[in-house]
């Protein structure tokens, strides 16, 4: 009986009513909106049946087999007369140099075929030491810009060279013999040829005319050349040595990735972070923006720009007391996050290492610089950590300069204006109001790679070469020169500047031969070492840099007075408003001028971890009101998206998503430049923000940029209102903390140097089936594979150099052919990326308080997963572990990924059929599917470069190109591995450590990332992995990874270990307090 | 009998060839003279049009004197010496920029060889390039497979047998209907043919009868057929033999076989890296700017080199514009598979001919001679032995296998037992 028990679904059904009845019969509850996706009216129309549709399709698909067995005709043509030097299939380097007015790289570029497809550091620099920064890595993709311009324009039309010059020398001939202005606004230019070139262009204008050279930066250092004018009495940027520093106090200078001479300095840092070395340098930084070298700090102090000088004299007066100086005047501060203790134990750091400190700051305020250099002087860094003989002739923009030269230009003084590598109407601060200025010049010739915001409003462009189309030279430093060169012929019908100019002054020759003569008669002339000009410059020419023997040592005299003036000039009390902002340089996207490059769109802020966005950075104590309610999202993920506020300053406001950045300082949000490009191309346009009709990346900020006593002020009043609207965020990284676990194991120096491994890298025991503890290597629910034969490789990656900048990033995508995906993918968790770089914040809460303060798991992994408001943060690249224990090999149904006798966890494309079932099995996250043929799919298109036929020649030859539906992962370089190996095989021999290295590896330009054989005793690596700070990432799932990390260490001053060490076994004696009680 | 047959084939051809030799010692001089031109003049001078020296056709008129011509051959810059007033001999060696005829070792006898050899170059050329000829196409049917004859015999001696019992079954009717009558005859046919009943359904009959012998059949052409099915689809994407048509006739057995000219002379970068090349046209030229002419096709393909690299054989000069020769590529791995050549003709110490075949005796157009599968590498690297011996990178990894192929006690190992059957070998 009860079987014929019945239910309802509904009390229709039960009373059968019509409605319900009618309904029962259909399948759908609702009308299929067929109509939607077979909306064409033709289509309903058709009359071909479903027999005869099926029909067609059979004789299509049999059709598409037959012709697919006829073997393809592929034709290969040789070359009709081949150049010596080029081998198919063998790729040649070329050393050159990168140069794009802002940042300064010697590099060696990879060809393949006569294609450039990859770029190196020069390691026989001397400067860079063969370090690398993603803008410089990333530069190739821009190479290969479809929206390039292909020669010359005239009134925004594609015109012949001839009618361009004409235009130009005609204007020229005019102002010369009507006594006109002539103006040239240039970015900084290193180049000792271009000048000379610049000298015969004023040469060839004669006396009549009134011609001036303008140097502007898009983002401005003038403050420090001000600064040292009025205490040395020369505008000019010494030789900063951050590797002699044992403190280094930075004051908002990002030196690791945006100041000066990033990767200079990064190198220089890096090498100091080894705590097995002479000494580990010790870094403090004082900031409002979590800046990418803030988070590298051992010790960060978050300080509104505001209360920067105040900060900045607190220091002076502790270091004046210590020194038996005079103190200055003290301007009060707010003590949050105990700056002032902060301040003193720096200034006890920098004293008790006099003559080994640092002091530097960001600002572009002159006094404050002045201030800074008062520091440095009593602590006599001068002459040490400051190299005042060597002059960086980087970053020489003149902000009073530059507004002069818009007043000029203004007034309709201008007859003829060049603009040459710089895009001020997209950088220029609004109140300049630059594009009326540029109206008012009678002639403007732009040299842009493409009609920008600036090129576009100017009579004629002048498109110059891609870097790595061209001849020059650049000198960054006293001593130091380098020479670009060519490494593709012209793709487009294009000039260089320099060539341009010499066009337009009426020389013959060309810039090639114009810069050889000039190393003939300069430095050629100076050396002795070649007595023959043609191999001094081959070999210039093959190794790309030279560094010019007895550098001068200067004597300077300091200017004391200078000091109290300037801090005389620091407002006692900061400002007293609700919300500071500071606009600042990211490190992807710097001044914007790589815009539409979609690898730079891609990568990650280091410390945010958002693509293809800016947006406002808000502490996230911040962004609850008073009684704790979210005015903001704190938690964004792909369901989530961020909530946007109004920005506004004076009477202009924009609006862009508040993001939650701890550690920012509260009251503050920072915003960064370089987006909002509404001229640079179409990967611009893929962007969810608006400017006018057009969608662009990000929103620009520079127009807000504002102008204090002549030199650009980064920082602004603004007032933020929350609009309630929703703004989608494309983020690859959702957990914030490491919620106890021991990702990232650190500990301080003092711990490191005082206590055995055990303390604070204890190996991972675990007990096997009979209760019995061991350590996790010998417990193996596998059999070995049997790796002591030949070569194992290895990657070491040492926590405590990684400093986070996404070189390693780019470095990747360059070599193995990573698809770009774009916002909306990343946003649903479909980045490409092999290699990534997680970033963890550190939490007020651990496992250990938890315990003590007898809290429940859930409640104190509720509260372990907040980052603090001033949290430390840690970086880890993660990429393919390449596990001798692989979780993902034995669950491959197809054993589409296997394990190499050499160690690695191989992954086979085309035996793969997507079951995804690696990914699922993966502890690490690292395996990618292709969720879409990004080289084909029109989703893609404007995104990847594979996509267009002049975006292909980036990719790399020996690397497939993935395609849709399956698994990829990093393969260690599977194929330089192969090529290094076939080399020493070849030329009988052994490999040599270092000849075989992964892209990353190579990129990184704090040498944190190393590789080789850990089979071969002799090698980099093999010591490595026998360090006491070596280990394996989640060891304890006993996955036996080839990839290990070393502890990060930092440098404060009390015993810490990791917490889930600590945790697992209390009552020991190690204490550990958190930085920011 | 049949392989007496075949060998007897050949006596002809040997005894032919045996002619021919005996035939051209009668021209002894001439042989001579065109060998010795090919020894030391052909390399600068050609007898119908300037090279680097004038062209030789007709040299003899224009010397006066042969004693002069003789000893300007053999030693050109030591007649201009010992002649100042020559004005001939100085215009000449001025006319060629100065470039210096190199002094000949040869004697006065052997001149003259030459010499009545440049008035008649066809005489000797015929005859000894004919003789030539004739013992590589006798060759060529050496090398050809025994068994081919065999099977053809055996083809036709069947034929035969079929042929001759069907004529005696019709003779033997025939006979019958003599005997018979043709009323009795007919009735008979039907009776021996089927009985009286229709084909179908005496094949159905015969098959109740033979069951075992019909499942047999039908299993049997089940196999053979789904045999070919397989067989076909596994030929998708193979191209053995793939032998298409290329823009110049260019024959492998001419260069390689005949000349002997070493794969890599032209191949060269299959010495350095992945691509084994296909030379560009200006190596072409380092011999065809002297051999104008071939035996086959004549100037026609030749011809073809100089408007690829713009040369005037006229002036000797390179003044066209270039225009790259657009070959078709017949040996094409798919893009997921990673092959480099000098991987294996240099580390490997691979023949070309192990994976290509006998190029040297390939004519045109070139053929995929292996099949290029994934099974066919695999096989070699299951198979081939690493050259370890005498390279240092294997130094360790050789002690290393030693120790642990102890029991097996090899000293060689494989291309797989160290690994070179690991998918990331080739794909990645």
């Amino acid at each position: 009986m009860s079987n014929s028990r019945k239910y309802w679904n509904s009390l229709e059904q039960y009373n059968e009513t019509p409605e319900f009845k009618a309904r029962a019969n259909k399948e759908f509850a609702e009308e299929l909106p067929v109509e939607d996706f077979l909306g064409k009216e033709e289509l309903s129309e058709s009359s071909t049946t479903r027999r005869d549709f099926l029909k067609y399709v059979g004789f299509s698909v049999a059709a598409a087999t037959v012709a697919a067995c006829e073997a393809p005709v592929i034709k290969s043509i040789p070359y009709v007369v081949k150049p010596e030097e080029l081998t198919p299939g063998v790729a040649n380097y070329y050393a050159s140099t990168f140069f794009d007015g802002n940042d300064y790289a010697p590099i060696l570029v990879k060809t393949r075929e006569g294609r450039p497809i990859h770029i190196e550091g020069n390691k026989l620099s001397k400067l860079s030491k063969g370090g690398l920064h993603p803008r410089v890595n990333a530069s190739v993709l821009s190479l290969y810009d479809m929206n390039r311009l292909g020669g010359p324009t005239v009134n925004g039309e594609m015109k012949s060279w001839k009618n361009a010059d004409q235009k130009v020398v005609d204007a020229l001939n005019e102002a010369r013999l009507q006594g006109g202005t002539v103006r040239v606004l240039s970015s900084t230019k290193i180049s000792p040829s271009g000048q000379k070139a610049m000298e015969k262009f004023t040469e060839s204008l004669g006396d009549k005319v009134d011609f001036k050279t303008v140097t502007y930066d898009a983002v401005s250092h003038s403050g420090i050349r001000n600064a040292n004018k009025q205490t040395f009495g020369k505008a000019m940027i010494p030789e900063y040595r951050f590797d002699r520093a044992k403190v280094i106090v930075s004051f908002g200078a990002d030196f690791l990735t945006n100041w000066i001479s990033p990767i200079e300095y990064a190198k220089q840092y890096g090498e100091k972070r080894n705590p097995k070395g002479a000494w580990m340098n010790k870094h403090y930084q004082f900031e409002a923006n979590y800046s990418l070298s803030g988070s590298n700090a051992d010790i960060r102090g978050a300080v509104k720009p505001s209360e920067q000088g105040a900060v900045l004299i607190a220091l002076y007066n502790e270091l004046a007391s210590k020194a038996g100086k005079a103190k200055l005047k003290s301007a009060g501060f707010d003590d949050d996050n105990q700056i002032s203790r902060k301040i003193k134990e720096a200034a006890s750091d920098l004293w008790s290492a006099k003559g080994h400190g640092l002091v530097i700051s960001g600002s572009n305020d002159t006094d404050i610089q002045v201030l800074i250099n008062g520091i440095n002087q009593m602590l006599s860094s001068y002459g040490s950590t400051i190299n005042t003989g060597a002059e960086v002739y980087l970053k020489q923009g003149d902000d009073t300069g530059f507004v002069n030269l818009v007043s000029e230009m203004k007034s309709g003084k201008v007859d003829v204006l060049f603009v040459d590598g710089v895009n001020p109407v997209y950088s220029a601060p609004g109140a300049l109001d630059f594009e009326s200025a540029l109206q008012k010049v009678k002639l403007s010739v732009s040299f842009a790679d493409r009609l920008d915001e600036t090129a576009s409003l100017c009579d004629i462009n002048a498109t110059p070469n891609h870097y790595l189309e061209s001849w020059n030279d650049f000198h960054p430093k006293t001593g130091v020169y380098s020479l670009t060169q060519p490494t593709i012929r012209p793709l487009f019908n294009t000039r260089q500047s320099e060539e341009s100019f010499l066009r337009w002054s009426g020389e013959k020759v060309n810039y090639y031969d114009f810069i050889r003569s000039n190393w003939e008669t300069g430095l050629f002339a100076e050396q002795t070492q070649y007595s023959h000009f043609d191999s001094f410059w081959n070999s210039l020419v093959h190794d790309g840099v030279y560094h010019a023997k007895n550098q001068k040592t200067n004597e300077i005299t300091f200017n004391e007075e200078a000091v109290s003036k300037a801090a005389a000039q620091i407002p006692a009390k900061g400002k007293n408003v609700k919300w500071e902002a500071e606009f600042y340089p990211e490190t992807s996207m710097g001044t914007g001028s790589q815009a539409n490059n979609p690898w730079l769109q891609e990568l990650p802020h280091p410390v945010t971890r958002i693509t293809w966005d800016n947006y406002v950075a808000m502490n996230p104590q911040d962004m609850v009101d008073e009684a704790g309610n979210e005015i903001y999202r704190i938690n964004i993920a792909q369901e989530y998206p961020a909530k946007t506020a109004k920005v506004t300053i004076g009477d202009a406001s924009f609006e862009l998503p508040v993001i939650p950045l701890p550690g920012q300082r509260k009251g503050t949000v920072s915003i960064a430049l370089g987006y909002g490009r509404t001229k640079a191309g179409q990967v611009v346009e893929q962007g969810d923000q608006t400017s006018g009709d057009q969608k662009t990346v990000g929103v620009n900020v520079f127009p807000y940029v504002g102008l204090n006593g002549g030199t650009m002020e980064y920082t602004a009043e603004v007032s933020i209102e929350p609009t309630g609207n929703e703004y989608p965020i494309g983020t690859p990284q959702i957990h914030d903390t490491m919620m106890g676990r021991k990702i990232v194991n650190e500990t301080s120096l003092k711990t490191y140097k005082n206590n055995p491994k055990k303390k604070w890298n204890p190996d991972i025991e675990l007990a096997d089936a009979y209760g019995k503890t061991k350590p996790i290597e010998e417990l193996d629910l596998w059999d070995a594979h049997g790796l002591g034969i030949g070569h194992h490789w290895g990657m070491n990656i040492d926590l405590s150099a990684c400093i986070g900048c996404g070189a390693c990033v780019v470095g990747c995508h360059s070599e193995n052919n990573v698809p770009v995906v774009g916002k909306d993918e990343i946003r649903r968790g479909r980045i490409m990326a092999w290699l990534r770089i997680d970033r963890y914040f550190s939490s007020d809460m651990t496992k250990v308080k938890g315990q003590q303060d007898g809290l429940g798991k859930i409640d104190m992994y509720a509260k372990m997963e907040v980052p603090s408001a001033y949290p430390e943060t840690v970086f880890q690249p993660v990429m393919c572990q390449h596990c001798n224990h692989a979780p993902c090999e034995t669950v491959c149904p197809v054993a589409a990924t296997t394990h190499s006798n050499e160690g690695m966890n191989q992954m086979t494309y085309n035996r793969c059929i997507g079951t995804r079932y690696c990914a699922n099995n993966c502890p690490y996250k690292v395996r990618r599917f292709n969720w879409f043929n990004y080289m084909a799919d029109s989703k893609f298109t404007d995104v990847n470069p594979s996509q267009s036929d002049l975006g292909k020649m980036v990719l790399n030859p020996d690397v497939t190109v993935r395609a849709r539906g399956v698994m990829e992962k990093c393969s260690f370089c599977v194929q330089r591995i192969q090529d290094g190996k076939l080399n020493a095989k070849k030329e009988n021999r052994p490999v040599i450590d270092g000849e075989v290295t992964t892209a990353c590896a190579s990129a990184c330009p704090t040498n944190a990332i190393s590789f080789g054989d850990m089979n071969d005793e002799k090698t980099v690596i093999a010591e490595k992995v026998k360090d006491d700070r070596t280990y394996n990432l989640l060891a304890e799932v006993g996955t036996k990874p080839s990839v290990h990390y070393h502890t990060k260490v930092r440098n404060v001053n009390e015993e810490r270990v990791s917490d889930m060490i600590q945790a697992t076994r209390p009552g020991e004696n190690i204490k550990s307090e958190s930085e920011e009680a | 009998m049949l392989l007496s047959k075949v060998w007897n084939k050949q006596a002809p051809v040997l005894l032919f060839v045996a002619v021919v030799f005996s035939l051209s010692s009668a021209n002894v001089t001439a042989q001579d003279g065109a060998k010795l031109y090919k020894t030391h003049c052909a390399s600068c001078h050609k007898i119908d049009g300037r090279l680097v020296g004038p062209a030789l056709g007709g040299v003899q008129d224009r010397w006066d004197d042969e004693g002069n011509l003789v000893a300007w051959i053999k030693n050109s810059q030591q007649y201009l010496k010992d002649n100042p007033g020559d004005d001939y001999a100085h215009g000449l060696f001025e006319e060629y920029n100065k470039s210096i005829m190199p002094p000949m070792p040869i004697n006065d006898e052997e001149v003259s060889a030459i010499l009545a050899y440049i008035v008649n170059p066809d005489e000797g050329k015929e005859d000894a390039e004919g003789g030539e000829k004739m013992v590589a196409q006798s060759d060529v049917e050496q090398d050809d497979d025994a068994t081919t004859y065999w099977l053809l015999g055996f083809i036709i001696l069947l034929l035969i047998i079929i042929k001759v019992l069907w004529d005696v079954k019709a003779s033997v009717k025939g006979l019958l209907r003599d005997v018979k009558g043709e009323e009795e005859f007919a009735a008979l046919d039907e009776q021996v043919d089927d009985e009286g009943k229709s084909f179908g359904r005496a094949l159905k009959e015969w098959a109740g009868a033979n069951k075992a012998l019909v499942t047999l059949a039908g299993v049997a052409l089940l196999v053979i057929g789904l045999s070919a099915v397989y067989s076909g689809i596994m030929s998708i994407g193979v191209y053995e033999g793939y032998a298409p048509d290329q823009p110049i006739k260019f024959s492998h057995k001419i260069h390689a076989g005949e000349n002997e000219i070493s794969c890599v002379y032209c191949h060269h970068s299959a010495e350095k890296g992945k691509h084994s090349n296909i030379p560009s046209a200006k190596l072409c030229m380092n011999c065809h700017k002297g051999i104008q002419e071939g035996d086959q096709y004549g100037k026609e393909e030749i011809a073809k080199i100089y408007e690829a690299v713009g040369y005037n054989p006229q002036t000797a000069e390179y003044d066209g514009p270039e225009k790259p020769i657009k070959w078709i590529r017949i040996h094409n791995l798919p893009n997921l598979s990673y092959f480099n050549h000098s991987q294996h003709v240099v580390a490997g110490e691979i023949e070309c001919q192990e994976c290509h075949g006998p190029v040297e005796e390939f004519g045109y157009p070139m053929h995929q001679h292996s099949s290029l599968t994934m099974g066919w590498c695999i096989n070699c690297h299951r198979e081939t032995d690493v050259k370890m011996n005498g390279n240092e990178y294997y130094d360790k990894l050789h002690a290393q296998l030693v120790e642990k192929y102890k029991e097996e006690g090899i000293e060689k190992f494989t291309v797989e037992q160290i690994g070179g059957l690991e998918c990331a070998k080739c794909h990645y």
